[in-house]
């Protein structure tokens, strides 16, 4: 088998026949030609691995010769021999892509060594060439459904898209599909580009197109849903980037969550503000003395201030409520279970005043042998707390609290009904509701920030219970907490 | 004697509402209240105040901002100087999707003042529109 086929351009006889001697000698197959045109005719016909170029040819020169050579695509190493050499001339040969440069005379010695070095250039270009095939085979098999790593990755809930080194799509998983409303296979081969080529995803483009090859984070909006997007670069082993992966995730729920906390904070701003506003506006008539030199005019107003400060106490310990419960609700959560009774009638004990004051009537009845339930104690106390206050809140004078703990369905049940002004049907939905109040002239004298039921809310749920609350506007509401049952340790 | 100059003040804050009129009567202002639309546009039947204050209202929702679009759709109530007071920052409410010069145009409100707000900086506004600098106090402090 031969070392590699070398075809000898030189127009001097002398030289040809010499440097097809010893490359034959040395295990080449060695072709001749005289000029430009028979170079040509023979690159044509054969598969040639090496060109021995002269600068002088008769009808053309090395240079234009390489350039057709060159132009023409030829999967071949070319080395110029030239009688001639000069910097310039190898300066212009190396830019139009010669491989090597050869100055004559050589010796056998020389010329022998050259050839090698050729062969052994295009030996690794071959193969260099064949491991990117390879790479890019293996990059096609991620999309067909051979591939392990295939099936992952269309199980992903984010969205891939990977586009090799010519910015062709060679893997779209099922979400990205969904995101594009196109099938897989259709996207398939596709410039990424046009893939992506709708307005939405012109921050996406860009970055492709970036030359910075570092990854890259941003964010986009397809309709209603955000989308955070990282562009990745993925190397071979040997470190050379072969394209690029992008993945999208959804972050609309992490959007939502945090123009919640965004809203919830400036309703928290407003209900700071208001109460400031009264206070302050209460401090600067008695300062001014508006209402003359002496107290007694005054006291009322004072009596108020001090009732909104007590309000903005209040507001201030609910809020570290709220936030108490977000921060432990990250852990996890297995209460001990309790015995409820107990923790009712402490709770109606500390309320009993407040009712009296109203000349309310308060009824308690416990079904015997209640069993434990799962939930912190003073999460239950705060429960029932809130639900007996508001109770007594919202209740006219002369009314009626009842408050009742059975066992119901595997769960014990706790009522706190009232026989106040009730609830308007169209605001049952938000009754538990951050900073949620019923705007009626009947309750508007009711001290209260909103905050009380969402509390109460949460405290359940975190104990994986449940609260219902039923309520006819003007007869009363009652508001039931169904809790689990420990089981006996 | 010459017409006692008349403000409405349109709070849902019963005690804001207390404090201000005790503060503006105490300089001969006559003040008029209301807790909220409805009862503001009940007044304005029959009376005509020279100055209104009007609270955005949070709790419901962007009232404040229809409260006065309705007032300015109204020709004798046209040119009253209509100033908006607001517990939230940049008063827009909860109309987070409009800017507030839209609301300020749509509503034609004169000016927002941010709450908490005191007596003596309402009064400074009344007497910059009103051109009522120095009007008397009552008991002569």
């Amino acid at each position: 088998m031969s070392k590699g086929r070398v075809l000898v351009i030189d127009d001097e006889y002398g030289i040809r026949s010499g440097v097809h001697q010893i490359l034959e000698m040395e295990g080449f197959e060695v072709e001749e030609a005289e000029t430009g045109k028979e170079a040509l005719e023979a690159l044509e016909r054969n598969g040639f691995d090496i060109a021995l170029i002269d600068y002088r040819l008769p009808d053309t020169d090395g240079l234009s010769l390489l350039h057709l050579i060159r132009s023409r695509k030829l999967d071949i190493m070319t080395c110029m021999i030239t009688a001639y050499a000069n910097i310039e001339t190898a300066i212009s040969a190396t830019r139009q892509g010669i491989d090597f440069f050869l100055p004559k005379p050589f010796s056998p010695e020389d010329l022998i060594g050259v050839i090698d070095t050729l062969i052994r250039h295009k030996i690794i270009k071959r193969e260099a060439e064949e491991l990117r095939k390879a790479h890019e085979a293996s990059l096609l098999a991620l999309a067909s459904e051979k591939s392990q790593t295939h099936s992952l990755v269309r199980s992903l809930r984010d969205a891939v898209l990977v586009v090799n080194r010519e910015g062709e799509v060679v893997l779209a998983n099922p979400a990205m599909a969904t995101i594009l409303r196109k099938d897989t296979a259709m996207l398939l081969r596709q410039p990424v580009m046009e893939v992506l080529a709708a307005e939405p995803f012109s921050p996406v483009r860009q970055a492709l197109g970036s030359s910075n090859p570092e990854a890259a984070l941003l964010e986009i909006e397809i309709g209603e849903q955000q989308f955070m997007v990282s562009r990745t670069p993925f190397h071979s082993d040997s470190g050379e980037i072969l394209g690029q992966i992008l993945t999208f995730s959804d972050i609309s729920e992490v959007r939502r969550l945090a123009l919640e906390k965004s809203r919830f904070i400036r309703t928290m701003i407003h209900e700071f503000r208001s109460p400031l506003g009264a206070i302050k506006g209460i401090l600067e008539v008695v300062l001014d003395k508006s209402l003359g030199d002496s107290l007694p005019p005054y006291l009322p107003l004072i009596d108020r201030a001090e009732k909104r400060i007590d309000g903005l106490v209040e507001l201030i310990g609910n809020l570290l409520s709220l936030s108490r419960i977000e921060m432990e609700g990250r852990k996890k959560w297995n209460p001990e279970p309790i015995d409820a009774s107990p923790i009712i009638d402490e709770v109606v004990e500390l309320y009993r005043e407040r009712a009296r004051v109203r000349n309310l009537k308060v009824q308690v009845s416990l079904e015997m042998g209640l069993p434990r339930v799962c939930i912190p104690a003073e999460d239950l106390r705060t429960i029932l707390s809130n639900l007996v206050g508001n109770a007594i809140k919202y209740n006219r004078d002369g009314g009626k609290v009842e408050i009742t703990a059975l066992r119901t369905d595997g769960k014990v049940r706790i009522d706190v009904g009232d026989t106040g002004w009730g609830i308007q049907p169209q605001n049952l939905p938000h009754i538990f509701d951050e900073f949620f109040r019923e705007k009626r002239k009947e309750t508007k004298e009711i001290e209260g920030n909103g905050l009380g039921l969402a509390i109460v809310k949460r405290l359940v749920e975190r104990s994986s219970g449940k609260i219902e609350v039923q309520s006819t506007e003007g007869v009363g509401s009652t508001f039931s907490v169904f809790l689990s049952i420990g089981s006996p340790s | 004697m010459t017409r006692m100059k008349k403000i409405l003040f349109v709070d849902d804050d019963r005690d804001f509402l207390k404090s201000q009129s005790i503060f503006f009567r105490g300089r001969g202002y006559e003040v008029l209240t209301a807790e909220n639309g409805e009862e503001a546009l009940q007044c304005l039947q029959t009376e005509t105040p020279d100055i209104i204050f009007l609270d955005l209202m949070m709790e419901h929702f962007d009232s404040g901002f229809s409260l006065s679009h309705q007032i300015r759709q109204q020709e004798r109530l046209k040119r009253i100087p209509l100033i908006m007071l607001s517990g939230v920052a940049s008063a827009t409410g909860r109309r987070f999707d409009q800017s507030q010069e839209e609301l300020r145009k749509w509503s034609k409100v004169d000016a927002f003042v941010d709450k908490p707000v005191t007596g003596k900086q309402l009064l400074k506004i009344v007497e910059e529109k009103l051109g009522t600098a120095s009007q008397p106090k009552q008991d002569g402090r």
